[in-house]
């Protein structure tokens, strides 16, 4: 594998600098990601998140917890966990939910179930819709690239929230009667859908963008001089440049999108119950940050830590990828 | 009718219950003593983004009706401005005294008093009464007011209101509703013993015709009473000035301290609250209609200081679960849902006993002579715990009288509810409770809150549970049972019709309304809330307590027993 | 230039015909039926049916959208009678729920928004720029470790929880400001003042966030192109390299979306103005939502389309300034 221009020199000045002369750039990658230990801490993070997703069911039978279960003896007269700290006892490890003694530990995990998913299938979706049209529409220039820059400026010109707050309620009954589930699923394939059709123009015009100026850059310019084909171009020459900046965009948006499933709960247009979710969590707790603090912080530090795990491990690829990473800096 | 603060979502407007409102809510107690003054400003804090409706004669939500009646418009007749069981009497308003009925009770005549102006100037005569009562026939233009003037008055013919009317039915109009001099007459259809409590609605405030805008003066009517609107702007504030032409002589209930009215909307709920413990600056002059269940404890027993800036009291509601009796056509399924329902974890889950009382039936203890406590169903808990073991006896029960619908029960039931972060909770505990009787509920949200009642009252939803909150009008339980069960009924989400015990019912209940002895007719209430809570047309929940705060600088803050709210006209600043 | 602009003027307008067209449709689409909305619960068939008429619902959609469009223009007049009343042009249609021309209610409630989007525009450019350019600047240090958790919190957290954090941690825990109460800032700019910043706060710590990484990211890369290593080369001082070649360079990206994000804050800062009750254009469409108020819901959509689609035009443009690449091509 090997890369044309500038890239080609700086990988074989880097491989010579650490003596490997046989490595790829994508085992150098890995090898300067592996160097970075905050970053394989946040990784670890992030690991440990969905598996805790994935595994909640056996987690809770073996703690002995549920996420449904109520437990009225865990409250006080006004509905509200007795003892200190939301309730936190050998029982409840995290406390129990206000108004119906639900553990919050379990519906803290069984929550990321449909948040972590909810992320995820967002993000893909959106960010492999983008990152095709946007190549496209920026190398290709010319007609494709206006037809496709009209749809993109009638997508953006619209107010995606407000559409997405009035359109909840008659897409999802679309989607139920194309046969998706009724309920859960076919909420949670609306947000995913919904996502992706505001979604994806954002990815795509850095997409493009990134492309645009890339084109004209003497390395693209000296692959299509030696008679390198579009498609070789594409994989070999622009999408190792667009990386960076693709994954700054994944890493910041994927938050976005839990963050859309909560603010969909908060006006009363999140998961049905008793499905727990991170966003109902969150909508929910505000009230109590009065008479129940804990609680108000559970779901929010859960979420700002995966958040951050995932910011690190973008930049941290980031860098590893970029080509230029290990050359000497201005600054 | 619309109750104002149910649950903290920010941005919508929460109705919770509907209908109006009720006589002899006991209040606990009210701000203390002191002298009141003139003068200074008063603020109401409110999450709503308008008033529902400042048309008198649209205007049918129990704080509104307090705020608007205290304040801007004039009635008939009005409930004394009073603190406890005095503010459930009734003196005359607009007129002299309390009306004069016909030996049979079918002619009602009230004279109006001298002296009584709108903010313009003009004197308010019989007509502008006669044609403000006719406007709430207008039912496309005039919409969401009580219908008591249509379906009392004895009008001949259809009535399409004032706006469009031909010559003959607005004489039809004319010659139910006279005038003579300032002696105004109501022709009813059949005797209303207790008319003049329906003539303390809005519905019969004046409504001077040249003033009228229709579907507009719903943003400025022209007022009547001491305040009138200086500015109204939805999502933001209504200020209230005095209304010069309005002469306290002529009104012995108004006391108009205040010189202004501000109120606040689109507030977040969770921030009046604040707002209203913290006690600062203007929030001192405030009072806010409600409070979060999650505060209730830090406000009545966390300080002694706030507890004093509140009051805790039975508001004029019942709040109940309505089942579909069409489709639930089965007493022991009924009696099943019943027994299994952890009640006492859903009154938890609102926030414990200050949320209210169990209910017995829909008639509230404060309607004296109506109420008796029913006989409860057997094996029923009255500390509201489920009975799972009497909840599985009626579903084998039902497995052999009515295997359809108990295979139905287990299936899943359409409970449909309002997508609030309460409501969640409440399902939560409906799915499982139910699950224990091995009754399935499949949760049917309706994302806007605002949109719970008309969706559920629309005959094409398949619901098989929708929640139910009602308030009587006034203090007679004809304005609560036959408006919940009969088919004619304002609020009736039972769909009972084809049950085959309806027919009996419904002439029971035309016995009743036409039993002139009041002590009689009381006696044929409790048996007719008797006959519906052994048929489980819908289940009884709570007699609902309300609270309330104000600023440590308002005085005269009480709960005005026939609203639950506020007697908002006689606040006053210290 | 000249000709780049008028074209990109002309597609703008093409533009928000098409978004009118798609926003008309979607919204008749919705399962609710205006005319059952103009009336409560004693609505019988017949009263729906005629108030069908007063509203012009009766029509074929294609004659809807037509007088839509033509009350834009005209101006329209609706029912007769003394049930009757006119929106004068430009007319987006009548709000039953709140007794007003569309137009009027967006005229009254824009300089709330637009308040509210000036300042939190203005503050987010700076804090995003500046904590980006030190990030960048002090790579792996701990600048720009902590630049990343300020990153993390402002795009994980939804606006209405860091809203009311703001708010409660503000005003009820440190008691520094007393609740916001918007008064329009010609009767009391103290009262309006107290207000906005919270509101400017939240909105800065959630989409300065963004441009932190952003802007870090776009001035690493450009420190290591070529062109900027070459100035290094020539001997121009760090200042100088880094203002006019890694500053610029790195700002093309970041004026795309400021100009889009604040366009879109134009047409309504939804959560935010619910969460501090502002009477801006935000809160009159959450309302229109909650009430199925359709007028309401068209009329925002499209006065939000027109920021974002003036918007995109500037960018386009100045794209053209900061790139000369572009422009030439």
């Amino acid at each position: 594998m090997s890369a044309s221009g500038t890239v080609d020199q700086s990988v074989a000045a880097e491989a010579h600098q650490n003596s490997i002369a046989s490595k790829s750039p994508f085992q150098l990658a890995i090898a300067r990601f592996q160097r970075d230990r905050v970053a394989k801490f946040a990784l670890g993070i992030i690991t440990f998140y969905v598996l805790v997703a994935l595994f909640a069911p056996v987690i809770c039978a073996v703690l002995g917890i549920s996420p449904y279960r109520l437990d009225g003896d865990a409250l006080n007269d006004f509905g509200l966990p007795k003892g200190s700290f939301g309730g936190i006892s050998g029982e409840h490890w995290l406390g129990v939910e206000p108004g119906t003694g639900r553990d919050l530990l379990a519906r803290l995990m069984y929550g990321a179930r449909v948040s972590l998913f909810v992320g995820f299938m967002a993000t893909i979706v959106t960010t492999a819709i983008g990152i095709v049209v946007g190549v496209i529409s920026g190398y290709k220039r010319g007609k494709i690239d206006a037809v496709i820059g009209r749809f993109t400026d009638l997508t953006l010109a619209f107010p995606s929230l407000l559409l997405i707050i009035a359109l909840t309620r008659p897409i999802t009954q679309r989607l139920e009667s194309f046969g998706i589930p009724e309920g859960n699923p076919a909420r949670i394939a609306y947000i995913i859908l919904i996502s992706a059709v505001f979604g994806w123009v954002y990815v795509a015009r850095i997409v493009r963008g990134q492309t645009l100026s890339l084109r004209e850059r003497e390395f693209v310019e000296a692959a299509r001089a030696s008679g390198a084909g579009t498609w070789r171009i594409v994989f070999k020459e622009l999408m190792p440049n667009l990386w960076a900046s693709v994954i700054v965009t994944v890493t910041l948006s994927m938050p976005g999108y839990v963050a859309t499933e909560s603010t969909l709960s908060f006006l009363g247009l999140g998961m049905l119950p008793p499905t727990a979710s991170w966003g109902a969590m969150l909508g929910d707790s505000v009230r109590y940050y009065r008479a129940d603090p804990t609680y108000l912080f559970i779901p929010g530090i859960a979420l700002i830590v995966l958040v951050l795990a995932f910011n690190i491990v973008g930049d941290a690829v980031r860098d590893a990828l970029d080509p230029k990473a290990d050359r000497q800096n201005i600054a | 009718m619309k109750k104002r603060r149910i649950s903290a979502a920010i941005g919508f407007v929460l109705v919770a219950s509907v209908v109006a409102a009720a006589c002899g809510g006991g209040s606990d107690s009210g701000s203390e003593g002191g002298t009141p003054q003139k003068g200074g400003t008063i603020n109401i804090l409110s999450s709503a983004e308008s008033i529902a409706h400042l048309d008198p004669q649209r205007n049918y939500t129990g704080d509104d009706l307090a705020f608007v009646g205290s304040t801007m418009q004039r009635s008939l007749t009005t409930y004394k401005l009073s603190e406890g069981d005095a503010g459930s009497e009734i003196v005359g308003d607009l007129a002299t005294d309390t009306g004069t009925s016909s030996e049979d009770g079918k002619v009602w005549t009230f004279t109006l008093k001298d002296g009584i102006k709108f903010e313009d100037g003009s004197d308010i005569t019989c007509a502008d009464v006669a044609y403000g009562v006719s406007r709430s026939f207008a039912t496309d233009v005039i919409t969401d007011g009580p219908s008591y003037a249509i379906s009392y008055l004895n009008v001949e013919g259809e009535y399409p209101g004032p706006y469009t009317a031909t010559a003959a039915q607005q004489a039809a109009y004319d010659k139910a509703v006279t005038c003579d001099g300032n002696v105004i007459t109501f022709n009813l259809k059949s005797t209303v013993a207790d008319f003049n409590y329906t003539t303390t609605l809005l519905t019969f405030s004046p409504v001077p015709k040249a003033k009228d805008t229709g579907e507009k003066y719903d943003m400025r009517p022209v007022a009547s009473g001491p305040y009138k609107i200086e500015s109204y702007e939805i999502g933001k504030s209504l200020v209230l000035v005095r209304n010069d032409q309005w002469d306290p002589e002529t009104d012995s209930e108004r006391k108009a301290y205040a010189d202004k009215f501000v109120y606040n909307f689109g507030l977040d709920e969770s921030a009046m609250d604040e707002r209203m413990i913290a006690d600062t600056g203007e929030d001192q002059t405030a009072v806010s209609y409600g409070i979060l269940p999650e505060n209730l404890q830090t406000i009545f027993e966390g300080d002694e200081a706030l507890a004093k800036r509140a009051v805790n009291y039975y508001d004029p509601y019942v709040m109940y679960t309505n089942l579909n009796v069409k489709s639930l056509s089965c007493l022991d399924v009924r009696k099943a849902i019943y027994l299994a329902l952890d009640r006492d974890a859903l009154r938890k889950a609102g926030g414990g006993p200050y949320t209210g009382d169990f209910a017995d039936g829909f008639v509230k203890p404060a309607l004296a002579l109506d109420y008796k406590k029913p006989t409860q169903l057997d094996g029923l808990n009255e500390d509201g715990k489920p009975n799972v073991e009497a909840a599985k006896a009626a579903m084998a029960a039902a497995e052999t009288n009515c295997p359809e619908i108990a295979a139905r029960a287990k299936d899943g039931l359409k409970f449909y509810y309002p997508d609030t972060e309460v409501w969640k909770k409440a399902l939560a505990i409906w799915i499982d409770s139910m699950g224990k009787a091995g009754i399935k509920i499949k949760p049917e949200a309706v994302g806007d809150p605002a949109q719970y009642w008309p969706t559920v009252m629309n005959p094409e939803t398949e619901y098989d549970i929708a929640r139910g909150g009602w308030a009587p009008d006034w203090a007679n339980a004809s304005t609560v049972i036959p408006e919940l069960f009969t088919t004619g009924g304002g609020f009736n989400l039972t769909r009972n019709a084809d049950d085959p015990d309806y027919k009996t019912f419904e002439t029971k209940i035309e016995e009743a309304r036409n039993t002139l002895d009041r002590k009689e007719q009381g006696v044929k209430w409790q048996e007719l809330n008797q006959y519906v809570v052994d048929r489980l047309w819908a289940l009884p929940g709570t007699f609902t307590r309300a609270q309330s705060m104000w600023g440590s600088k308002v005085g005269g803050a009480f709960q005005w027993g026939p609203f639950g709210a506020f007697c908002y006209g006689n606040l006053w600043v210290k | 230039m000249f000709l780049f602009i008028t074209r990109r003027l002309f597609f703008a307008l093409l533009l928000l015909f098409a978004v009118s067209v798609v926003t008309y449709l979607l919204f008749s689409a919705l399962p609710v039926d205006p005319a059952a909305l103009t009336c409560g619960k004693n609505c019988k068939p017949e009263l729906i049916a005629a108030n069908r008429v007063r509203l012009g619902y009766d029509k074929p959609l294609v004659e809807q959208y037509w007088l839509f469009l033509k009350g834009i223009f005209v101006g329209r007049d609706y029912g007769m009678g003394q049930a009757a009343f006119s929106c004068p042009a430009p007319s987006l249609g009548y709000s039953f729920s709140q007794h007003e021309c569309v137009t009027t209610l967006i005229g009254k409630t824009f300089p709330v928004t637009a308040f509210l989007s000036i300042g939190a525009f203005i503050l987010w450019m700076f804090i995003g720029v500046g904590s980006g350019a030190i990030a960048a600047l002090n790579k792996g240090k701990w600048q720009d470790r902590l630049a990343n958790a300020f990153t993390a919190i402002g795009v994980s957290l939804p606006t209405f929880y860091v809203g009311l954090l703001v708010l409660f941690s503000v005003v009820i825990w440190l008691g520094i400001l007393p609740f916001p109460h918007y008064e329009s800032p010609l009767e009391d700019p103290v009262k309006f003042l107290n207000a906005m910043i919270l509101p400017w706060i939240t909105l800065a710590v959630l989409s300065a966030a963004s441009y932190t990484r952003l802007t870090r990211n776009g001035m690493l890369e450009a420190m290591n192109e070529d062109f900027v290593r070459l100035g290094v080369a020539k001997g121009l001082t760090r200042r100088v390299v880094l203002r006019k070649y890694v500053m610029r360079s790195a700002m093309v990206p970041i004026v795309t979306i400021a100009g889009l994000d604040f366009a879109a804050l134009l047409g309504g800062a939804i959560i935010t103005e619910s969460v501090f009750s502002l009477p801006g254009m935000g809160k009159l469409s959450i309302r229109a939502v909650v009430e199925s108020d359709l007028p309401v819901l068209v009329g925002t959509t499209m006065v939000a389309a027109v920021f974002i689609v003036l918007a995109n035009v500037i960018v386009d443009i100045s794209y053209g300034f900061l790139d000369p690449r572009v422009r030439e091509k």
